[in-house]
Protein backbone atom coordinates (compact mmCIF):
# COMPACT_ATOMS: atom_id res chain seq x y z
CA UNK A 1 0.00 0.00 0.00
CA UNK A 2 1.28 3.72 -0.59
CA UNK A 3 1.38 5.73 2.02
CA UNK A 4 1.00 9.37 2.46
CA UNK A 5 2.34 10.72 6.11
CA UNK A 6 0.81 13.81 7.49
CA UNK A 7 2.48 15.63 10.40
CA UNK A 8 1.02 18.63 12.35
CA UNK A 9 3.82 20.66 13.90
CA UNK A 10 2.03 22.86 16.39
CA UNK A 11 3.72 25.82 19.15
CA UNK A 12 1.95 25.24 22.24
CA UNK A 13 4.31 27.92 23.51
CA UNK A 14 2.78 30.31 26.33
CA UNK A 15 1.16 33.08 23.64
CA UNK A 16 -1.37 30.35 22.35
CA UNK A 17 -2.65 30.04 26.01
CA UNK A 18 -6.08 30.21 25.86
CA UNK A 19 -8.72 30.73 22.43
CA UNK A 20 -5.92 29.59 20.50
CA UNK A 21 -5.10 26.63 21.77
CA UNK A 22 -8.52 25.39 22.44
CA UNK A 23 -9.40 25.65 18.87
CA UNK A 24 -7.11 24.03 17.73
CA UNK A 25 -7.72 21.39 20.20
CA UNK A 26 -11.65 21.86 19.60
CA UNK A 27 -10.58 21.22 15.63
CA UNK A 28 -8.56 17.65 16.35
CA UNK A 29 -11.86 15.74 16.65
CA UNK A 30 -13.47 17.55 13.56
CA UNK A 31 -10.27 16.38 11.71
CA UNK A 32 -10.42 13.01 12.89
CA UNK A 33 -14.05 12.23 12.56
CA UNK A 34 -13.57 13.80 8.92
CA UNK A 35 -10.78 11.06 8.11
CA UNK A 36 -11.70 7.74 10.58
CA UNK A 37 -15.23 7.76 8.43
CA UNK A 38 -13.65 7.86 5.33
CA UNK A 39 -12.13 4.21 5.00
CA UNK A 40 -10.42 4.78 1.81
CA UNK A 41 -9.06 8.58 2.71
CA UNK A 42 -7.77 6.43 6.27
CA UNK A 43 -6.30 3.24 4.45
CA UNK A 44 -3.75 5.66 2.69
CA UNK A 45 -2.91 8.43 5.00
CA UNK A 46 -1.33 8.57 8.33
CA UNK A 47 -1.56 11.09 10.94
CA UNK A 48 1.22 12.60 13.65
CA UNK A 49 0.68 15.35 15.92
CA UNK A 50 4.11 16.83 17.30
CA UNK A 51 3.50 20.53 19.81
CA UNK A 52 6.84 22.24 20.50
CA UNK A 53 7.30 25.07 22.74
CA UNK A 54 10.92 25.00 25.04
CA UNK A 55 11.05 21.27 23.89
CA UNK A 56 9.12 19.42 21.51
CA UNK A 57 7.00 16.37 22.02
CA UNK A 58 5.29 14.03 19.86
CA UNK A 59 1.71 13.75 21.21
CA UNK A 60 0.29 11.45 18.58
CA UNK A 61 3.01 9.02 16.84
CA UNK A 62 1.79 8.27 13.49
CA UNK A 63 -1.54 6.12 13.48
CA UNK A 64 -3.97 5.46 11.26
CA UNK A 65 -7.07 7.92 12.62
CA UNK A 66 -9.33 5.22 12.28
CA UNK A 67 -7.31 3.28 14.33
CA UNK A 68 -7.46 5.83 17.74
CA UNK A 69 -10.25 7.30 19.78
CA UNK A 70 -8.76 9.63 21.56
CA UNK A 71 -5.17 12.01 21.10
CA UNK A 72 -3.42 14.04 23.73
CA UNK A 73 -4.12 17.66 23.67
CA UNK A 74 -1.82 20.56 23.25
CA UNK A 75 -0.99 22.36 26.22
CA UNK A 76 0.60 26.19 26.21
CA UNK A 77 3.39 27.46 28.14
CA UNK A 78 7.29 27.98 27.68
CA UNK A 79 9.14 29.59 24.62
CA UNK A 80 9.08 29.14 20.79
CA UNK A 81 12.09 26.67 19.93
CA UNK A 82 11.89 26.10 16.07
CA UNK A 83 14.99 23.96 16.55
CA UNK A 84 13.45 21.21 19.01
CA UNK A 85 10.29 21.39 16.62
CA UNK A 86 12.47 20.84 13.43
CA UNK A 87 14.67 17.97 15.35
CA UNK A 88 11.74 16.12 16.23
CA UNK A 89 9.94 16.08 12.81
CA UNK A 90 12.96 14.83 11.23
CA UNK A 91 13.70 12.21 13.77
CA UNK A 92 9.83 10.80 13.88
CA UNK A 93 10.09 10.98 9.93
CA UNK A 94 13.03 8.31 9.83
CA UNK A 95 11.96 5.93 12.19
CA UNK A 96 8.09 5.95 10.56
CA UNK A 97 9.09 6.03 7.11
CA UNK A 98 11.27 2.57 8.15
CA UNK A 99 8.63 1.46 10.25
CA UNK A 100 6.06 2.05 7.48
CA UNK A 101 8.21 0.11 4.69
CA UNK A 102 9.04 -2.72 7.65
CA UNK A 103 5.10 -3.46 7.30
CA UNK A 104 5.35 -3.39 3.57
CA UNK A 105 4.12 -0.11 2.74
CA UNK A 106 5.60 2.09 0.02
CA UNK A 107 5.88 6.02 1.48
CA UNK A 108 5.38 9.18 -0.37
CA UNK A 109 7.29 12.02 0.47
CA UNK A 110 5.65 13.08 3.73
CA UNK A 111 3.51 16.29 4.40
CA UNK A 112 4.19 18.95 7.06
CA UNK A 113 1.65 21.48 8.45
CA UNK A 114 3.13 23.79 10.45
CA UNK A 115 2.00 26.77 12.76
CA UNK A 116 3.06 29.23 14.82
CA UNK A 117 2.35 32.31 16.72
CA UNK A 118 5.45 33.64 17.01
CA UNK A 119 9.05 33.94 16.01
CA UNK A 120 11.70 31.28 16.99
CA UNK A 121 12.99 32.47 20.32
CA UNK A 122 15.91 29.80 20.05
CA UNK A 123 18.92 30.56 17.60
CA UNK A 124 20.06 27.93 16.36
CA UNK A 125 16.99 27.02 14.54
CA UNK A 126 18.11 27.37 10.85
CA UNK A 127 20.94 24.95 11.35
CA UNK A 128 17.90 22.10 12.55
CA UNK A 129 15.78 23.15 9.51
CA UNK A 130 19.08 22.94 7.15
CA UNK A 131 19.60 19.09 8.36
CA UNK A 132 15.66 18.46 7.80
CA UNK A 133 15.91 20.24 4.42
CA UNK A 134 18.87 18.14 3.60
CA UNK A 135 17.54 14.66 5.32
CA UNK A 136 16.67 11.91 2.93
CA UNK A 137 12.69 11.97 3.38
CA UNK A 138 12.81 16.16 3.99
CA UNK A 139 8.93 16.86 4.15
CA UNK A 140 6.55 19.23 2.37
CA UNK A 141 6.09 21.65 4.55
CA UNK A 142 3.05 24.32 4.46
CA UNK A 143 3.43 26.82 7.06
CA UNK A 144 1.02 29.13 8.69
CA UNK A 145 1.61 32.11 10.10
CA UNK A 146 -0.81 33.43 13.41
CA UNK A 147 -0.36 36.79 15.75
CA UNK A 148 3.16 37.44 16.23
CA UNK A 149 4.78 35.28 13.60
CA UNK A 150 6.64 36.86 11.00
CA UNK A 151 5.84 36.87 7.57
CA UNK A 152 9.67 36.41 6.28
CA UNK A 153 10.22 33.41 8.66
CA UNK A 154 6.92 31.84 8.03
CA UNK A 155 8.07 31.76 4.33
CA UNK A 156 11.46 30.56 4.92
CA UNK A 157 10.00 27.88 7.02
CA UNK A 158 7.42 26.89 3.98
CA UNK A 159 9.04 25.22 0.62
CA UNK A 160 5.60 24.69 -0.43
CA UNK A 161 3.11 27.24 0.35
CA UNK A 162 2.64 29.58 3.31
CA UNK A 163 0.29 31.83 5.20
CA UNK A 164 -0.21 34.19 7.09
CA UNK A 165 -3.47 35.33 9.03
CA UNK A 166 -5.01 38.67 8.05
CA UNK A 167 -5.01 41.66 10.34
CA UNK A 168 -7.48 42.34 12.28
CA UNK A 169 -10.33 40.69 10.25
CA UNK A 170 -10.14 37.49 12.18
CA UNK A 171 -9.46 35.95 15.44
CA UNK A 172 -6.79 33.80 15.88
CA UNK A 173 -9.44 31.47 17.29
CA UNK A 174 -11.05 31.66 13.90
CA UNK A 175 -7.97 32.00 11.86
CA UNK A 176 -7.07 28.36 13.61
CA UNK A 177 -10.08 26.40 12.57
CA UNK A 178 -9.61 27.67 9.13
CA UNK A 179 -6.25 26.14 9.29
CA UNK A 180 -7.55 22.86 10.98
CA UNK A 181 -9.90 22.54 7.73
CA UNK A 182 -7.64 23.05 5.31
CA UNK A 183 -5.38 20.64 6.57
CA UNK A 184 -8.44 18.35 6.55
CA UNK A 185 -8.85 18.80 2.99
CA UNK A 186 -5.38 18.66 2.29
CA UNK A 187 -5.69 14.92 3.74
CA UNK A 188 -8.95 14.27 1.94
CA UNK A 189 -8.82 15.66 -1.22
CA UNK A 190 -5.09 14.14 -1.44
CA UNK A 191 -5.39 10.97 -0.54
CA UNK A 192 -8.58 10.82 -3.44
CA UNK A 193 -5.99 10.86 -5.91
CA UNK A 194 -3.80 8.30 -4.49
CA UNK A 195 -3.89 4.72 -6.10
CA UNK A 196 -3.16 2.12 -4.16
CA UNK A 197 -0.50 0.83 -5.98
CA UNK A 198 0.88 4.02 -6.65
CA UNK A 199 -0.39 4.08 -10.15
CA UNK A 200 0.82 7.90 -11.14
CA UNK A 201 1.69 8.98 -8.15
CA UNK A 202 -0.77 11.71 -6.81
CA UNK A 203 -1.41 15.35 -6.26
CA UNK A 204 -0.70 16.82 -3.19
CA UNK A 205 -3.69 19.09 -2.82
CA UNK A 206 -3.15 22.25 -0.91
CA UNK A 207 -5.47 25.07 -0.70
CA UNK A 208 -4.39 28.57 -3.24
CA UNK A 209 -6.10 30.32 -0.31
CA UNK A 210 -7.09 29.89 3.37
CA UNK A 211 -9.34 32.58 4.51
CA UNK A 212 -8.70 34.58 7.46
CA UNK A 213 -5.16 34.33 5.72
CA UNK A 214 -3.14 35.95 3.30
CA UNK A 215 -0.79 33.82 1.08
CA UNK A 216 2.68 34.58 0.96
CA UNK A 217 4.84 34.37 -1.95
CA UNK A 218 7.46 31.83 -2.03
CA UNK A 219 9.83 33.64 -4.52
CA UNK A 220 12.71 31.75 -2.80
CA UNK A 221 11.92 28.94 -4.89
CA UNK B 1 -43.07 21.68 -9.73
CA UNK B 2 -42.54 18.26 -10.73
CA UNK B 3 -39.72 16.79 -11.85
CA UNK B 4 -41.48 13.47 -12.64
CA UNK B 5 -42.06 14.55 -16.29
CA UNK B 6 -38.69 15.01 -17.52
CA UNK B 7 -39.28 18.63 -18.29
CA UNK B 8 -36.82 21.08 -17.92
CA UNK B 9 -37.15 22.87 -14.36
CA UNK B 10 -36.14 26.56 -14.33
CA UNK B 11 -33.25 27.01 -11.27
CA UNK B 12 -35.00 30.13 -10.19
CA UNK B 13 -38.50 27.93 -9.32
CA UNK B 14 -36.32 25.85 -7.07
CA UNK B 15 -36.30 26.17 -3.25
CA UNK B 16 -32.47 24.93 -2.43
CA UNK B 17 -31.30 23.65 1.09
CA UNK B 18 -28.09 22.90 2.09
CA UNK B 19 -25.54 21.39 0.57
CA UNK B 20 -25.54 17.48 0.57
CA UNK B 21 -22.26 16.99 -1.14
CA UNK B 22 -19.38 18.51 -3.29
CA UNK B 23 -17.66 16.55 -5.65
CA UNK B 24 -15.33 17.25 -8.41
CA UNK B 25 -17.25 18.20 -11.00
CA UNK B 26 -20.51 20.30 -8.86
CA UNK B 27 -22.14 20.11 -5.75
CA UNK B 28 -25.43 18.25 -4.76
CA UNK B 29 -27.91 20.73 -2.95
CA UNK B 30 -31.35 19.49 -0.75
CA UNK B 31 -34.50 20.48 -3.03
CA UNK B 32 -37.55 21.61 -0.14
CA UNK B 33 -40.68 20.30 -0.93
CA UNK B 34 -42.10 17.08 -1.81
CA UNK B 35 -40.49 14.07 -4.09
CA UNK B 36 -36.82 14.26 -1.81
CA UNK B 37 -35.17 16.06 -4.59
CA UNK B 38 -31.30 16.73 -4.76
CA UNK B 39 -30.05 19.53 -7.06
CA UNK B 40 -26.85 18.37 -8.75
CA UNK B 41 -25.23 22.10 -9.46
CA UNK B 42 -22.50 21.62 -12.66
CA UNK B 43 -19.08 23.34 -11.55
CA UNK B 44 -18.83 24.70 -15.37
CA UNK B 45 -22.19 24.34 -17.12
CA UNK B 46 -21.01 25.24 -20.57
CA UNK B 47 -18.98 21.94 -20.74
CA UNK B 48 -21.85 20.18 -19.77
CA UNK B 49 -23.63 18.33 -23.13
CA UNK B 50 -26.86 19.04 -22.49
CA UNK B 51 -28.51 16.61 -24.99
CA UNK B 52 -26.73 13.67 -23.91
CA UNK B 53 -28.41 14.74 -20.23
CA UNK B 54 -31.61 15.07 -22.10
CA UNK B 55 -30.87 11.35 -23.38
CA UNK B 56 -30.93 10.17 -19.74
CA UNK B 57 -33.81 12.05 -18.96
CA UNK B 58 -35.68 10.51 -21.85
CA UNK B 59 -34.28 6.83 -21.33
CA UNK B 60 -35.96 6.87 -18.15
CA UNK B 61 -39.56 8.33 -19.39
CA UNK B 62 -39.43 5.42 -22.24
CA UNK B 63 -39.76 2.87 -19.62
CA UNK B 64 -42.77 2.27 -18.42
CA UNK B 65 -44.18 1.33 -14.76
CA UNK B 66 -42.22 -1.19 -13.27
CA UNK B 67 -39.04 -0.64 -14.84
CA UNK B 68 -39.18 2.92 -14.15
CA UNK B 69 -39.68 2.07 -10.95
CA UNK B 70 -36.87 -0.33 -10.55
CA UNK B 71 -34.33 2.03 -12.06
CA UNK B 72 -35.70 4.62 -9.40
CA UNK B 73 -35.18 2.46 -6.90
CA UNK B 74 -31.25 1.46 -7.77
CA UNK B 75 -30.04 4.37 -9.43
CA UNK B 76 -30.16 8.35 -8.65
CA UNK B 77 -31.10 8.70 -12.14
CA UNK B 78 -31.29 12.35 -13.32
CA UNK B 79 -34.96 12.84 -13.65
CA UNK B 80 -35.44 16.17 -15.64
CA UNK B 81 -32.71 18.98 -16.41
CA UNK B 82 -32.25 22.15 -14.77
CA UNK B 83 -31.60 25.54 -16.67
CA UNK B 84 -31.07 28.70 -16.12
CA UNK B 85 -31.27 31.82 -19.07
CA UNK B 86 -31.15 28.78 -21.48
CA UNK B 87 -28.31 26.97 -20.03
CA UNK B 88 -28.16 23.99 -18.37
CA UNK B 89 -27.02 23.49 -14.59
CA UNK B 90 -27.58 20.86 -13.64
CA UNK B 91 -30.20 18.25 -12.89
CA UNK B 92 -32.88 16.62 -9.97
CA UNK B 93 -32.66 13.19 -9.02
CA UNK B 94 -34.05 11.59 -5.76
CA UNK B 95 -32.45 10.91 -2.48
CA UNK B 96 -30.83 7.79 -1.57
CA UNK B 97 -33.18 5.69 -0.02
CA UNK B 98 -32.61 6.20 4.34
CA UNK B 99 -32.26 2.62 4.53
CA UNK B 100 -28.47 3.21 2.93
CA UNK B 101 -27.59 5.93 5.59
CA UNK B 102 -26.16 5.70 8.49
CA UNK B 103 -25.49 7.88 11.56
CA UNK B 104 -21.85 8.74 12.61
CA UNK B 105 -20.81 9.10 15.91
CA UNK B 106 -22.02 13.05 16.21
CA UNK B 107 -25.47 12.01 14.67
CA UNK B 108 -24.68 13.30 11.16
CA UNK B 109 -26.67 11.24 8.29
CA UNK B 110 -23.93 9.71 5.93
CA UNK B 111 -24.14 7.54 3.43
CA UNK B 112 -23.29 3.56 3.28
CA UNK B 113 -21.16 3.25 0.72
CA UNK B 114 -19.43 0.39 -0.77
CA UNK B 115 -16.45 1.38 1.06
CA UNK B 116 -17.65 0.12 4.30
CA UNK B 117 -17.60 -3.60 2.72
CA UNK B 118 -14.50 -3.10 1.63
CA UNK B 119 -12.46 -3.50 4.34
CA UNK B 120 -12.64 -4.76 8.16
CA UNK B 121 -14.96 -2.67 10.12
CA UNK B 122 -12.84 -0.02 12.34
CA UNK B 123 -14.16 1.92 15.64
CA UNK B 124 -14.89 5.20 13.51
CA UNK B 125 -17.93 3.57 11.43
CA UNK B 126 -19.03 0.92 14.07
CA UNK B 127 -22.43 2.05 13.57
CA UNK B 128 -22.58 0.70 9.57
CA UNK B 129 -24.48 -2.95 10.25
CA UNK B 130 -22.43 -5.29 8.93
CA UNK B 131 -23.73 -7.75 6.50
CA UNK B 132 -23.73 -11.82 7.66
CA UNK B 133 -22.19 -13.58 4.54
CA UNK B 134 -25.15 -14.55 3.12
CA UNK B 135 -26.50 -11.21 3.14
CA UNK B 136 -22.85 -10.16 1.52
CA UNK B 137 -23.28 -12.34 -1.11
CA UNK B 138 -26.65 -11.07 -2.12
CA UNK B 139 -25.34 -8.02 -1.84
CA UNK B 140 -22.85 -9.06 -5.20
CA UNK B 141 -25.98 -10.44 -6.83
CA UNK B 142 -27.35 -6.99 -6.71
CA UNK B 143 -24.91 -5.54 -8.12
CA UNK B 144 -24.15 -8.32 -10.93
CA UNK B 145 -28.48 -7.82 -11.52
CA UNK B 146 -27.68 -3.91 -11.43
CA UNK B 147 -25.56 -3.84 -14.00
CA UNK B 148 -26.84 -6.27 -16.13
CA UNK B 149 -30.35 -4.33 -16.69
CA UNK B 150 -27.80 -0.91 -17.59
CA UNK B 151 -25.56 -2.92 -20.20
CA UNK B 152 -29.41 -4.72 -21.58
CA UNK B 153 -30.84 -1.02 -21.68
CA UNK B 154 -27.48 -0.30 -24.13
CA UNK B 155 -25.51 1.79 -21.23
CA UNK B 156 -22.37 1.97 -19.89
CA UNK B 157 -22.04 3.20 -16.33
CA UNK B 158 -18.62 3.92 -16.59
CA UNK B 159 -17.12 4.92 -13.29
CA UNK B 160 -17.05 2.72 -10.36
CA UNK B 161 -16.11 3.26 -7.33
CA UNK B 162 -16.62 2.19 -3.15
CA UNK B 163 -18.25 5.77 -3.20
CA UNK B 164 -20.76 5.55 -5.89
CA UNK B 165 -22.12 2.33 -5.06
CA UNK B 166 -24.38 2.46 -2.01
CA UNK B 167 -25.65 -0.69 0.01
CA UNK B 168 -28.03 -1.56 2.46
CA UNK B 169 -29.10 -4.97 4.34
CA UNK B 170 -32.15 -3.58 5.74
CA UNK B 171 -35.09 -4.71 4.92
CA UNK B 172 -33.00 -6.37 2.56
CA UNK B 173 -29.90 -6.86 0.74
CA UNK B 174 -30.44 -3.72 -2.03
CA UNK B 175 -27.84 -1.59 -3.69
CA UNK B 176 -28.38 1.79 -5.40
CA UNK B 177 -26.21 3.25 -7.96
CA UNK B 178 -24.99 7.17 -7.66
CA UNK B 179 -23.15 9.57 -10.09
CA UNK B 180 -26.00 8.43 -12.75
CA UNK B 181 -25.38 11.55 -14.90
CA UNK B 182 -21.55 9.38 -15.72
CA UNK B 183 -24.00 6.57 -17.48
CA UNK B 184 -23.50 7.07 -21.39
CA UNK B 185 -24.98 5.42 -24.00
CA UNK B 186 -22.70 2.16 -25.15
CA UNK B 187 -20.54 4.04 -27.58
CA UNK B 188 -21.22 7.68 -26.97
CA UNK B 189 -19.77 10.13 -24.80
CA UNK B 190 -20.78 11.03 -21.33
CA UNK B 191 -22.51 14.30 -20.46
CA UNK B 192 -19.11 15.07 -18.68
CA UNK B 193 -15.72 13.62 -19.40
CA UNK B 194 -14.73 11.83 -16.32
CA UNK B 195 -11.82 10.32 -14.80
CA UNK B 196 -11.88 7.13 -13.08
CA UNK B 197 -11.55 6.72 -9.82
CA UNK B 198 -8.20 5.46 -8.87
CA UNK B 199 -7.67 1.82 -7.86
CA UNK B 200 -11.49 1.15 -9.87
CA UNK B 201 -9.91 1.65 -13.57
CA UNK B 202 -8.77 -1.13 -16.48
CA UNK B 203 -5.88 -1.92 -16.56
CA UNK B 204 -6.13 -3.17 -19.92
CA UNK B 205 -8.51 -0.28 -21.21
CA UNK B 206 -7.46 2.37 -24.08
CA UNK B 207 -6.71 5.78 -22.02
CA UNK B 208 -9.97 7.56 -21.62
CA UNK B 209 -11.96 4.88 -22.99
CA UNK B 210 -14.78 3.84 -21.54
CA UNK B 211 -16.90 0.27 -22.89
CA UNK B 212 -19.25 -2.53 -22.07
CA UNK B 213 -15.87 -4.29 -21.06
CA UNK B 214 -14.52 -2.23 -18.63
CA UNK B 215 -17.44 -1.80 -17.04
CA UNK B 216 -17.61 -5.99 -16.34
CA UNK B 217 -13.93 -6.04 -15.34
CA UNK B 218 -15.05 -2.91 -12.68
CA UNK B 219 -17.88 -5.45 -11.99
CA UNK B 220 -15.44 -8.18 -11.13
CA UNK B 221 -13.57 -5.81 -8.94
CA UNK B 222 -17.16 -5.03 -7.01
CA UNK B 223 -17.64 -9.14 -6.65
CA UNK B 224 -13.65 -9.92 -5.45
CA UNK B 225 -13.63 -6.97 -3.06
CA UNK B 226 -16.75 -7.39 -1.77
CA UNK B 227 -16.51 -10.97 -1.34
CA UNK B 228 -12.79 -11.07 -0.01
CA UNK B 229 -13.66 -7.25 1.90
CA UNK B 230 -10.78 -5.91 0.10
CA UNK B 231 -10.43 -2.88 -0.61
CA UNK B 232 -7.44 -3.48 -3.43
CA UNK B 233 -8.09 -6.96 -5.26
CA UNK B 234 -7.82 -6.94 -8.38
CA UNK B 235 -8.68 -9.72 -11.17
CA UNK B 236 -4.67 -11.44 -11.78
CA UNK B 237 -3.91 -11.95 -7.99
CA UNK B 238 -4.79 -14.50 -5.18
CA UNK B 239 -8.88 -14.18 -3.71
CA UNK B 240 -8.98 -14.50 -0.35
CA UNK B 241 -12.85 -14.85 -0.01
CA UNK B 242 -14.57 -14.76 3.49
CA UNK B 243 -15.46 -17.30 5.17
CA UNK B 244 -18.88 -18.48 4.28
CA UNK B 245 -19.89 -16.37 1.25
CA UNK B 246 -19.77 -18.99 -1.03
CA UNK B 247 -20.20 -22.77 -1.36
CA UNK B 248 -17.28 -25.04 -3.23
CA UNK B 249 -19.74 -25.06 -6.32
CA UNK B 250 -19.83 -21.27 -6.58
CA UNK B 251 -16.50 -20.51 -5.19
CA UNK B 252 -14.96 -22.64 -8.30
CA UNK B 253 -16.95 -20.94 -10.67
CA UNK B 254 -16.64 -17.27 -9.27
CA UNK B 255 -12.25 -18.02 -9.11
CA UNK B 256 -12.66 -19.17 -12.53
CA UNK B 257 -14.35 -15.96 -13.73
CA UNK B 258 -11.89 -13.54 -11.56
CA UNK B 259 -8.92 -15.41 -13.41
CA UNK B 260 -10.83 -14.87 -16.69
CA UNK B 261 -10.82 -10.85 -15.48
CA UNK B 262 -7.33 -10.65 -15.69
CA UNK B 263 -7.12 -11.35 -19.43
CA UNK B 264 -7.11 -9.12 -22.38
CA UNK B 265 -9.95 -6.39 -23.34
CA UNK B 266 -12.98 -7.98 -25.07
CA UNK B 267 -12.83 -10.77 -23.17
CA UNK B 268 -14.04 -10.36 -19.77
CA UNK B 269 -17.18 -12.41 -18.22
CA UNK B 270 -20.37 -10.85 -18.93
CA UNK B 271 -22.71 -10.34 -16.51
CA UNK B 272 -24.62 -13.55 -17.31
CA UNK B 273 -21.45 -15.57 -16.71
CA UNK B 274 -21.56 -13.73 -13.65
CA UNK B 275 -25.04 -14.31 -12.56
CA UNK B 276 -24.81 -17.90 -13.60
CA UNK B 277 -21.25 -18.33 -11.79
CA UNK B 278 -23.26 -17.19 -8.24
CA UNK B 279 -26.45 -19.30 -8.68
CA UNK B 280 -24.50 -22.13 -8.39
CA UNK B 281 -25.53 -24.08 -10.79
CA UNK B 282 -23.98 -27.48 -11.84
CA UNK B 283 -22.44 -27.23 -15.08
CA UNK B 284 -22.80 -29.66 -17.83
CA UNK B 285 -19.62 -30.27 -19.94
CA UNK B 286 -20.48 -29.59 -23.80
CA UNK B 287 -18.31 -31.42 -26.11
CA UNK B 288 -17.85 -29.60 -29.44
CA UNK B 289 -19.39 -31.48 -32.39
CA UNK B 290 -16.23 -33.45 -33.89
CA UNK B 291 -16.40 -32.75 -37.98
CA UNK B 292 -16.99 -35.61 -40.26
CA UNK B 293 -14.25 -36.99 -41.60
CA UNK B 294 -13.44 -36.14 -45.00
CA UNK B 295 -14.05 -38.80 -47.77
CA UNK B 296 -10.92 -40.35 -48.73
CA UNK B 297 -10.07 -38.27 -52.59
CA UNK B 298 -9.21 -40.75 -55.49
CA UNK B 299 -6.66 -38.92 -57.48
CA UNK B 300 -7.22 -40.92 -60.38
CA UNK B 301 -10.39 -40.75 -60.93
CA UNK B 302 -9.73 -36.59 -60.65
CA UNK B 303 -6.64 -35.54 -62.06
CA UNK B 304 -6.68 -37.35 -65.30
CA UNK B 305 -5.65 -36.01 -68.71
CA UNK B 306 -8.79 -34.36 -69.93
CA UNK B 307 -10.87 -34.25 -72.97
CA UNK B 308 -12.42 -31.94 -73.91
CA UNK B 309 -13.64 -32.48 -77.42
CA UNK B 310 -15.35 -30.09 -80.09
CA UNK B 311 -18.95 -28.78 -79.75
CA UNK B 312 -20.76 -28.42 -83.19
CA UNK B 313 -22.50 -24.86 -83.35
CA UNK B 314 -24.19 -25.32 -86.16
CA UNK B 315 -27.14 -28.27 -86.95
Amino acid sequence: MQILPFYLLCDESGSMTGEPIDAINGALPDLHHEISTNPTVADKTRFCLIGFSDTATVLQPLVDLSDIDEVPGLAAGGLTSYGEAFRTLRNSIEADVAALKTQGHEVYRPVAFFLSDGIPTDHAWEQAYKELSASRYCPKIIAFGIGEAEESVIAQVANFRAFMQQDSSVSPAQALREFASSLTRSIVRSAATMAADGGNGFTLAVDDTVPGFSTVSLDKL
Amino acid sequence: MTADDGADVALGSLRLGGRMGDGGQGEVFDVEGPGRLLYKSYREPHKVAADRLAHLVDLRQQLTGADRDRLDREAAWPLCRVVDGGRVTGFLMRRAPDAMTWRDARGDARLTELSYLLRAPKAAWRAVPQPSPSERFALVLAVVELFDRMHSLGLVVGDVSQANVLWTVHPGPAVHLLDCDGVRLAGRPPVLTQADTPDWHDPMALPGAVTVDSDRYKVALVIGRVLAQDAYAAPGRPLTLLAGVLDDRREAAVRALWQQAAGPRGGRPHLGQWRAALAGRRTIKLMAAQPAPRPEVDRTKLDGPRRRGRISLRD
